[in-house]
């Protein structure tokens, strides 16, 4: 139970950090912030698929980007409030995820991945096509309508509200799957991932518990694309390419598999990363490329499990 | 015959060298997973590989033959240390292998993009006779494809099942560490099959050159196609692959005449998802020991 306390610790301590920064950085770094507690979001989500019950998913970019664009066009269209455009985004994950899932969690681990990449590609191929829906490659902008609290409305143009708009929900998702997750429930996932075979002879149906963890994972994934749509205004074809499902695998991968929240550190060493050298070189995605290697060839436990692995 | 049976022959031999061409794709990509467990998503990069060099051979050789000759040559050069070195520790564990490859994909498309440009070009016929069948002219370079890859198909088969090292390779598919047991070199065999999965897409990749335009992302639709293919056929099933590949190509073309290129591909998608349902292994697919 030791490491279980170094990542409640840690998460804790990240969330009071991001909650101080916010009052303290300037614009351009509190947007940078912004997007990484969204990606973060994100990470978590992916890591109760990749990290508790061992299921590589290469398509989780489709909950990504129709999360996205569920929360615009329910805003556009039908002119929803925006925790209604949210809970909309997270209904379609479910959606998508509970159609999917049944076909993707019973395959063995090659087709699943394989599976999964393929799904994510010909729906990006389609939501490409679709452009009087979807914009195509150019996208939808779109105007929010301000958040309508007891006490007064919240307008998320404001850079602040927006900051502690999206806080909110990273606690609230990091809460919410921290407590699945040290549930029984979480429990199983992990008997699964260890060994899928001996759970089985226990009496679980391991089918069933990944579907479980592949849903709320697909979940997560619609709500961080939400999320995402909402704070840049915009959403685009694009958020269903390649590049997004496998942003999530290299985070968690860098942060720490099976950790929940040691993919945050994946998600802002990345989003520097990113932010930094996509601004001087050209051909960015050739050093992800290189890192993607390096990261695998090095450990595959992460740097929040390597921490966690010292302490005793 | 009315016009509209001539245009879906032509589509469906349209289709059918298309198949061809993914075959040769697909059958190396299988071969890889089935002998190393590696799921190589830098295989349509390997296949842009291909188009890309012709295009830069082609000026220098001056032929189209000798491109053709040189293009593997370069391939297995490239392909064999990235094996080695890289892929080597990950084999068996399909999931980790996939993003190492999709790795190198990012690393091999940049690199394109940032040697030959990002804009597509076009490579002309290598050769330059067409005929007329029923009334319509058609590219002879089509046939000429379709006849290098048919030999293709059958020298790999006969290499595979009528020769001592595609022995050697098929008793490493069945059971490695039996293999490497009865002193078979397995090392040397796992290099060898990359390189032949590998030099397999590089020639469909300088023969459809011609056909489709050379583009730096030209093989993320093949990359897709191929792998669906090998899904529906079965992972590490070499026959099912050619059936699959030239079964969904000829379907596909057909649907091409009646829906938008987009759609017959979401086509293709919907009757993986049914094979999948039926089968998860696909349909020729081996059952899990």
């Amino acid at each position: 139970m030791q490491r279980e306390r170094v990542y409640r610790y840690f998460a804790l301590g990240f969330l009071v950090l991001l909650a101080v920064l916010g009052l303290v950085l300037p614009t351009g770094a509190r947007s940078l912030m912004i997007q990484i507690m969204i990606f973060g979001i994100f990470a978590m989500g992916y890591d109760v698929c990749l990290g508790y019950t061992a299921q590589c998913s290469l398509g989780h970019s489709l909950f990504f980007g129709s999360g996205a664009y569920a929360c615009v066009l329910s805003v556009m269209h039908l002119k929803a409030g925006l925790l209604t455009a949210l809970a909309i985004s997270v209904g379609t994950g479910f959606v998508l995820a509970a159609l999917l899932g049944p076909i993707c969690v019973r395959l063995s681990e090659a087709y699943f991945v394989i599976v999964t990449a393929i799904i994510a590609a010909v729906f990006h191929l389609l939501a490409m096509d679709l452009v009087w829906l979807t914009g195509g490659d150019d996208g939808l902008c779109f105007s929010i309508p301000s958040l309508k609290l007891g006490f007064g409305d919240l307008s998320l143009y404001k850079p602040l509200a927006n900051y502690y708009f999206v806080l909110f929900f990273m606690a609230l998702t990091y809460f919410v799957l921290a407590r699945i997750l040290h549930a029984p429930l979480g429990k199983i996932f992990v008997a699964i991932r260890e060994n899928p075979k001996r759970a089985l002879f226990l009496g679980y149906n391991v089918t069933r518990y990944k579907l479980i963890a592949f849903v709320v994972s697909g979940m997560v994934a619609a709500l961080a694309g939400g999320l995402y749509a909402l704070t840049l205004r915009y959403c685009s074809a694009d958020y269903m390419g390649f590049y997004w499902s496998v942003l999530p695998v290299v985070w968690c991968l860098i942060g720490g598999q099976g950790t929940l929240v040691g993919s945050w550190i994946g998600v802002a060493l990345m989003s520097l990363f990113q932010y930094y050298v996509s601004a001087w070189f050209t051909y960015y995605l050739l050093l992800f490329g290189v890192l993607v290697l390096i990261i695998l060839s090095v450990s595959r436990k992460g740097i929040l499990g390597y921490i966690a692995s010292r302490v005793r | 015959m009315p016009e509209w049976a001539i245009t879906v022959l032509f589509l469906l031999m349209n289709g059918l060298i298309w198949g061809l061409i993914i075959a040769l794709i697909a059958l190396g990509l299988t071969l890889i997973f089935g002998v190393m467990g590696i799921v190589n998503m830098a295989h349509g990069d390997l296949y842009m590989l291909g188009a890309v060099l012709a295009f830069y051979l082609l000026p220098v050789s001056g032929s189209f033959w000798i491109a053709l000759i040189a293009v593997p040559l370069i391939t297995a050069v490239i392909a064999g240390p990235v094996e080695r070195f890289i892929l080597r520790p990950y084999e068996g564990h399909p999931a980790v292998t996939m993003i190492a490859t999709v790795g190198i994909s990012f690393i091999l498309q940049q690199i394109a993009l940032a040697t030959y440009g990002g804009i597509p070009k076009k490579i002309a016929d290598p050769v330059d006779f067409s005929f007329t069948v029923l009334g319509v002219s058609y590219p002879g370079y089509r046939l000429l494809v379709a006849a290098i890859a048919i030999l293709i198909i059958v020298g790999i088969y006969l290499f595979l099942y009528r020769t001592n090292y595609g022995i050697l390779i098929r008793a490493s598919i069945q059971d490695r560490q039996m293999a490497s047991a009865m002193g078979i070199n397995v090392s040397s065999v796992l290099v060898t099959t990359f390189i032949i999965g590998s030099v397999l897409a590089a020639i469909a990749g300088v023969l459809a050159a011609p056909i489709s335009q050379v583009f730096y992302l030209m093989g993320n639709d093949v990359g897709l196609l191929s792998f669906i293919v090998v899904i529906v056929g079965g992972l590490g099933s070499l026959g099912g692959t050619l059936i699959a590949a030239l079964t969904l190509c000829s379907l596909e073309g057909v649907l091409a005449s009646v829906l938008s290129p987009t759609q017959a591909k979401a086509a293709i998608f919907v009757v993986m998802i049914f094979v999948l349902m039926v089968r998860p292994r696909g349909l020729f697919g081996e059952r899990e020991g």
